[in-house]
């Protein structure tokens, strides 16, 4: 007995008479109390398989195709009444941003209430309290009058598998259900989400990006690519003897967090499109394949039917894909000291006029670095990480200690400390996106800094050339705007503007996490190689462990807007001292085996 | 307890705001070339005499001095007598203003109910046919002039159908109860069902002439923060745990796509009392627009004052009113 199953099911964009393939006739099947895990990078088509289980497809999206049965009922020609009778009773979803996916302006008991009352199901208030217990939430009834934003998102994201749960259904489906959250509450959720599933006997399709997590939640993967299943089998076959090579290739972009470092495996350029789809004839993998030939140009291997199967002609190529060679030095000797930080502290003012009360977000900060080092901040949100960084480019202004920037004070940041700031230390956002200003030409946005010094136009063209080469960025880029490139390339931009007067510290605040793990790879070689070619510091803040080690000589542990821990990364990583930093690590998912 | 505090903040800056509206309303009529002491003599009166009601007006003292002298006046209740009523200024507002918060108060449910009935009609043809139509109806129906409105509305239900009264409150004859000033409550609480049903009527045409115009905005944001809203992950995790789309709509997407209406509504309510001024006029409706154009005609300084102070205050209170329902409707604005 299935609970969902898949037959050659295609989905398809309508557009001006043309019809773009979406997802291309993908099979599945999940079974009671299966995890089936959907894993692929973002325009994978990973979410639009969730979103054709609800049949809540975007505008001009549609079934083009194939068979999807729930419990043995056909979903695509269901009418809309009896799928809707369906959805929160036998099929439940779990959401990817637990704090925007309940209403802000209504209680959660009422979104309970609703939920309940909808089930038909009598004293609501019992069993939300039974519900929201089940998910280990403390003081269950007091949380009935809160509002979403009272609580944090891992709360938020137990209310909704509560939520999820509440009615026992058949079906779970959780996209991405904690990307958004820390790694310490990702593990609490994942264990509840594997004990409610045990609870219930109930079939979860699990969608994620993240290959490691796949490891230890699924017992079954679907690898996609391009709207299309490239892999397919027991989770443990897949990634511990990946056939096809794409799954060897993400596995490859990811850094390790045990073992020796190794150099990332980056697959040049990115997936696919829609447009492109409707173009390509062959394998959709083959122009960023390594091992492709003339035969997967010229038409589209099949899967298979076997139990671990890949759609690829040369499967037993794959695990002869290697990682590059490591060519790049990994230890630097450090120079002079860049930066001296002693005793920093930021206070921000919480509460009213009348009920005055503060809030330290960073307290006796006390770090050097010298030129040439990369350190790593880690720390969960809220742990002062972001702030230490933005009181060291001078964006918030202490309210302790002082802050030795190559040589000069300047805690009191003066105009005169801010030109001394802006020559010595740049700062790359997280979010390209919104760090870009969408209404200049990318070579304008790499030289700003040139611009504030009055450089002659024909010197920052030239500039810019050389920084769109050393990004590995074609020369036409230039001309573009931001909304014309990648979330990849527009990182680049974005690092290119930080470096293009090369300061002697670079403070990069999560700059790989949102980006496909491929684009990180390209971006984290990148950066390597910038280290080899250029002189500068990098203090480099990031949640992501196994980013940190791949990257950095030395880490800071942030908890609590303090530092709890600090030494060179691969000490504290094998033998973390303290109690924070032991939670974080053992809080990752671990490594895949490796052929 | 949140509430109150943020009463009592806006308290501390409504006083400021008072003194300095008070002081440049002061100066800015002062400066007018009208004489009121002449004007409150008869034509025959010799210069003397004129001369002699000025000193006795305190206006041959430096304008300063005299806004000092007013001031403290006013500070006490007393914004004096007026020039040609020869009334306790006071007691002229106290008669005339609530009539004007009445009628202002009733365009505000006309344009409230339009604009938010026309934003849910606006949101549901979105994507169709008929949505340029509906955007064209609601642009005509800001860009008449409330004035316009008045006298369209005077021509086509007031003489052509004859179907609604257009002068005063009241039918001829009819005596109105005076308990609180405001004339449907009076009429509500005297237990007069006949005064209510005609001073129900006769507010009609000047509560739609001055309502009307301001419900195309509030339909353009309702609607546009129904779209926004639209877009929220809640709304689609709603859809997914399988709740009908008007259970979403009435009960998840308008309870947040309402507070910026809200917002917009506080804002409009400043302008619109502003605006009751022509329509009372042209209804000849006893508020404190025409007291207002009366005293302007007769330079009757005191009344000027007086009315301007009152506007300033209404609109004042009106903005603490709107934050303070923000507030209760607005949990994340609450105190965490």
């Amino acid at each position: 007995m299935t609970v969902l199953r898949a037959e050659a099911l295609s989905v398809a964009l309508r557009q001006g008479g043309a019809e773009i393939p979406v997802l291309n006739r993908i099979d599945l099947a999940l079974a009671p109390g299966r995890v089936l895990g959907l894993v692929g990078e973002s325009g994978a088509g990973k979410s639009m398989i969730g979103r054709t289980v609800a049949q809540l497809l975007p505008p001009h999206f549609a079934v083009s195709g194939g068979k999807l049965e729930f419990a043995g009922r056909d979903l695509v020609s269901m009418p809309p009444r009896a799928r809707r009778a369906l959805l929160g009773r036998e099929i439940a979803f779990i959401p990817q941003e637990p704090l925007t996916a309940l209403n802000p302006v209504r209680t959660i008991g009422s979104q309970f209430a609703e939920h309940f009352a909808r089930l038909g199901e009598g004293d609501h208030r019992a069993r939300t309290v039974a519900a929201l217990e089940a998910v280990h939430l403390p003081d269950p009834a007091g949380l009935l009058a809160r509002y979403p934003h009272q609580l944090s998102g891992g709360m938020c994201q137990r209310v909704l598998i509560a939520m999820a749960f509440a009615s026992r259904p058949k079906l779970v489906v959780a996209d991405e259900p904690t990307t958004a959250l820390d790694v310490t509450i990702q593990a609490r959720i994942m264990e509840l989400m594997q004990e409610m599933r045990a609870r219930d006997g109930t079939a979860v399709l699990f969608i994620t990006h993240d290959l490691r997590l796949a490891a230890q939640v699924c017992d079954d993967i679907a690898v996609l690519y391009a709207g299309s299943v490239v892999e397919q089998g027991p989770a443990a076959a897949v990634l511990g003897g990946p056939r096809h090579p794409y799954t060897r290739c993400l596995q490859l972009a990811i850094p390790a967090m045990t073992g020796p470092r190794r150099a990332l495996l980056a697959l040049p350029e990115q997936m696919p499109g829609l447009r492109a789809m409707t173009t390509l004839r062959g394998c959709r993998f083959a122009p960023r394949c390594p091992l492709a030939a003339e035969q997967c140009r010229a038409a589209p291997p099949p899967l298979g039917t076997e139990d671990h199967r890949a759609a690829c002609f040369r499967a037993e190529l794959t695990p002869t894909i290697a990682p590059p060679e490591e060519t790049l030095a990994t230890h630097i000797q450090p120079g002079n000291p860049v930066l001296d930080v002693a005793g920093l502290g930021k206070r921000f003012r919480t509460g009213s006029l009348f009920r005055p009360g503060h809030m330290d977000a960073v307290s006796e900060a006390s770090l050097a670095i010298a030129s040439g080092e990369f350190v790593a901040v880690v720390g969960e949100s809220g742990s002062g990480k972001s702030t230490l960084g933005r009181l060291l480019v001078g964006l918030e202004r202490p309210t302790a200690g002082r802050i030795l920037l190559a040589g000069r004070d300047v805690t009191a940041g003066t105009e005169a400390d801010r030109r001394h700031r802006v020559r010595n230390v740049q700062m790359v956002f997280q979010d390209p996106q919104s760090a870009l200003n969408p209404r200049r030409r990318v070579a304008a946005i790499m030289t700003q800094a040139m611009e504030a010094v009055g450089a002659p136009a024909a010197e920052r063209a030239r500039r810019a050339a050389e920084l769109l080469a050393e990004m590995g960025l074609a020369p036409e880029t230039g001309a573009r705007s931001p909304a014309q490139l990648s979330g990849g390339q527009r990182q680049r931009v974005n690092i290119a503007r930080a470096l293009c007067t090369v300061p002697p510290l670079l403070v990069a605040d999560e700059i790989v996490s949102g980006l496909d793990v491929s684009v990180q790879a390209q971006l984290l070689n990148l950066l390597r190689r910038l280290r080899a070619e250029l002189d500068f510091a990098l203090l480099f803040i990031s949640h992501d462990l196994a980013v940190v080690r791949h990257v950095c000589d030395r880490v800071l542990v942030m908890h609590r807007g303090r530092i709890v821990e600090h030494g060179p990364t691969e000490q504290v990583f094998a033998a973390p001292r303290h109690e924070y930093t032991r939670t974080l690590l053992d809080s990752m998912p671990k490594d895949f085996p490796m052929a | 307890m949140q509430l109150l505090a943020t009463l009592g903040r806006r308290l501390l800056v409504v006083l400021p705001i008072l003194f300095v509206v008070s002081a440049l309303l002061f100066t800015a009529l002062r400066v007018l070339p009208v004489d009121p002491a002449a004007m409150s003599m008869p034509p025959t009166a010799t210069r003397d005499e004129i001369e002699a009601a000025r000193r006795a007006m305190g206006l041959d003292q430096p304008l300063p001095q005299q806004y000092a002298i007013w001031l403290g006046h006013v500070v006490h209740g007393d914004f004096g007598r007026s020039i040609h009523l020869r009334r306790d200024v006071v007691e002229l507002v106290r008669q005339t203003l609530p009539a004007t918060i009445e009628l202002a108060l009733c365009a505000m449910l006309v344009a409230a109910v339009l604009g938010l009935a026309g934003g849910l009609l606006l949101f549901a043809l979105r994507d169709n046919p008929a949505e340029p139509v509906a955007e064209t109806g609601t642009t005509l129906m800001m860009s008449v002039p409330e004035f316009l409105w008045a006298l369209l509305f005077i021509f086509v239900f007031g003489v052509a159908l004859q179907a609604m009264p257009f002068t005063g409150r009241l039918d001829p004859g009819m005596i109105r109860p005076d308990i609180t000033g405001f004339l449907l409550l009076d009429a509500l609480l005297a237990g007069r069902l006949d005064i209510l049903r005609s001073a129900a009527a006769h507010m009609v045409l000047p509560a739609f002439a001055l309502g009307i115009a301001f419900a195309p905005p509030i339909m353009r944001v309702l609607r546009s923060s129904l779209l926004d809203v639209y877009h929220e992950d809640y709304i689609h995790q709603a859809r997914l745990r399988g709740l009908s789309e008007t259970r979403i709509l009435l009960r998840h997407a308008l309870k947040n796509a309402i507070l910026p209406t809200l917002t917009l509504m506080g804002v409009q309510f400043g302008f619109l009392f502003g605006g009751s001024l022509l329509v009372e006029v042209i209804y000849s409706y006893p508020g404190l627009g025409n007291l207002m154009v009366d005293a302007v005609r007769n330079a009757d300084l005191p009344i000027i004052q007086a009315v301007g102070l009152t506007y300033c205050v209404v609109v004042l209170v009106i903005n603490s009113v709107v934050d303070g329902l923000y507030l209760t409707l607005n949990p994340r604005l609450r105190a965490r």
